[in-house]
């Protein structure tokens, strides 16, 4: 664990200083741009007594380079030429940027700090529904599976019943795929899709992050159910059966509670292992999770939201802010990983002995 | 013949290459009676590129999957361990970076380079922005042939061809990586197709409706997350909302609006086709 918690802090170490640095090399590149392209125009003083929207002003600038520059007539068009277009350009530089260019103050900071614990609150919300919903699909599903495989031949009844349940989890299926930005287009004329509520249920049910992982999770049972444990646990009297009713079974509420617990049934032991290695794909999930919602955030255009305020400093070239915002979702993605690689640690201490 | 067509709907993973293909080719056949030309021209382009481009992406990530792999067993496998922990550090910050951040950055270059005229034609521009998805998508191959590679190397049947003195190169490639995992390879590179095509769908949407559309239009191939991202495909799904209070106008969906909706389904019914096709192909082979 030490050496997992080394490597974690000397990326963010890592990353921080190359962000830093990079910084550093766009602005100075942009500084000499600019100074390249107002290369002579600073030797000439101040020029701010002149109104360059006044003819006089501009003649009169005319002529006192003529007088100030005797006898080149012609060079003194062409610099009196790239002073105007010079002054012409910082004009609309200012004009387009007075509502667009930002630098990162303090009070920029604050706004973007208030924007990133919005999407941390929203991003755990989010990793917690899906760390629920991943292990009651996969439960439920796997004890559906083992429902139908012990029913008896199925009726015309139990046919249509069996064939209406995949109808609906056929189109289940194909909502839980829908890229975010598709559900929410489809549905934005007749509800608010602009609210954090609406960003924590898309986060949840588009993208494929739900079924996806349910999906692995449901894999790692099917496997664990196929191991050796299974058969001496049933031999030594443990309950097998897979009926939601009576005794030795397994109860919906047992599935459906947040804490999964089946007291004397091989599945209580079948879930904990299958648990355990599921731990260890949290941290593909949580970046998983982070792409979806910084595509549900962008693609949305949602004002006020980090990454969408990421994608607008970027088309601002706002890039002290675009890399404070990079970190901070780095240091989120960083932070979960080694959340993660702490629950499997302390997994394996519980359950393998293991002191890693 | 009439066993092949069994043997077709019996197993989900070929069931489900049938259904993406009828599928698709009906939504074809609906366009060409019903959406104009330009449209359709438009549709079919952004298919076949999107298409294209993640198939460069399963290429470039077996490629690099391979080669990462075998460079770590090398590094890992010298006394000196430094290389081999500047290499998984390395990696390691790759994997941190969530894919749409990388992804996006890249094509944010990728739009600056031709518009600096560095790169001049589609198909160069289609191949660099593959490559730069994969580069976000290899671990995961990495990772499973690491994995493989692991397993078998605690066997005897990697001990005993070593002490017959087969080669560790030809073992790792051939027996292990080949013989053995081949079919885990695939199933991980079906995987990686669809995630290929929802990234690159959503960079291109993002890029389409939050920087330049201008941008855009000219400098990267058409896919179909920027044709969702135009105005017409956005107004004709924004008409599925309407449809929700007004279900009456549910008919008007399928002719007036199929840009739109073409491209919606496109997007949604290949990535639950490509998702069915991992499953069953890992079912059938018990992987």
């Amino acid at each position: 664990m030490k050496h997992k918690l080394l490597e974690h802090f000397a990326g963010i170490v890592f990353v921080t200083l190359a962000l830093l640095a990079a910084l550093w090399v766009v602005t100075v590149s942009v500084k000499a741009a600019e100074r390249r392209q107002n290369a002579g125009m600073d030797q000439l003083g101040d020029l701010s007594f002149i109104n360059f929207n006044s003819r006089f002003d501009l003649a009169l600038l005319h002529d006192a380079i003529n007088l100030y520059y005797p006898g080149r007539a012609d060079r003194n068009d062409s610099l009196f030429n790239a002073i105007v277009k010079h002054k012409q350009r910082e004009f609309t530089g200012r004009l387009q940027n007075t509502r667009v260019a930002e630098k990162l103050s303090w009070e920029k900071s604050a706004v973007v700090l208030g924007m990133y614990a919005r999407f941390l609150l929203i991003y755990v919300l989010v990793m917690v529904l899906t760390y629920y919903g991943v292990q009651t699909l996969a439960a439920f599903r796997f004890v559906y599976k083992k429902r139908l495989a012990a029913a008896p031949g199925p009726s015309p009844a139990r046919k249509f019943r069996r064939w209406l349940v995949s109808l609906l989890a056929g189109s289940g299926v194909f909502l839980l795929f829908c890229p975010a930005y598709v559900i929410a287009y489809s549905i934005r004329t007749e509800f608010n899709t602009d609210t954090a509520v609406f960003l924590v249920l898309l986060g949840v049910v588009s993208n494929g992050v739900l079924i996806t992982y349910a999906n692995k999770f449901y894999a790692f049972l099917v496997a664990e159910s196929r191991k050796g444990y299974v058969a001496t646990a049933m031999v030594k009297n443990l309950h097998a059966e897979y009926r939601f009713h009576g005794a030795g079974g397994i109860s919906p509420a047992s599935l459906f509670a947040p804490v999964k617990k089946f007291r004397g049934h091989v599945f209580d032991h079948i879930f904990i292992n299958a648990r355990g290695q599921y731990l260890s794909t949290i941290k593909e999930q949580a970046s998983f999770l982070i792409t979806g919602l910084i595509i549900i955030e962008m693609a949305l255009n949602i004002h006020g939201y980090l990454n969408y305020e990421m994608l607008r400093q970027l088309l601002y070239k706002n890039y002290s802010i675009v890399a404070v915002i990079m970190l901070l979702i780095f240091y989120t993605v960083k932070m979960t990983e080694i959340y993660s690689d702490y629950l499997v640690y302390m997994d394996k201490r519980k359950y393998e002995n293991k002191n890693q | 013949m009439r066993i092949k067509i069994s043997n077709i709907i019996n197993n989900k993973d070929t069931r489900w290459i049938s259904i993406w293909i009828i599928g698709s080719l009906s939504a074809l056949f609906w366009d060409i009676l019903f959406l104009n030309k330009p449209a359709l021209n438009k549709v079919v382009t952004g298919f076949f590129n999107t298409f294209i481009i993640a198939l460069l992406v399963v290429v470039f990530t077996l490629v690099l999957g391979w080669l990462v792999t075998l460079l770590l067993h090398s590094l890992q496998s010298r006394s000196n361990k430094a290389p081999y922990l500047m290499a998984t550090f390395f990696l390691n910050l790759i994997r941190s970076v969530p894919q749409i951040v990388g992804v996006l950055f890249a094509y944010i270059g990728i739009t600056l380079l031709v518009e600096g005229s560095v790169i001049t034609t589609k198909a160069v521009v289609m191949v660099i922005m593959a490559l730069c998805i994969s580069v976000f998508i290899f671990l995961e191959l990495v990772d499973l042939m690491r994995d493989r590679i692991d397993h078998f190397t605690r066997l005897d049947f990697y001990s005993a061809m070593r002490v017959c003195g087969i080669p560790e190169k030809r073992v790792i490639n051939f027996d292990i990586l080949w013989k053995n995992s081949r079919l885990h390879i695939l199933n991980k590179l079906i995987a990686v197709l669809g995630y290929a095509v929802f990234l690159q769908c959503s960079v291109d949407f993002i890029i389409s409706v939050g920087l330049s559309t201008d941008i855009n239009e000219s400098a990267l191939p058409a896919t179909l997350g920027s044709l969702l991202a135009s105005i017409d495909s956005k107004q004709d799904v924004l008409a599925i909302g309407y449809t929700l209070t007004h279900p009456g106008y549910a008919g008007h969906l399928f002719f007036e609006h199929l840009q739109g909706m073409t491209v919606a389904f496109c997007i949604v019914f290949s990535l639950v086709s490509i998702y069915h096709i991992a499953n069953g192909y890992a079912e059938r082979h018990r992987l």
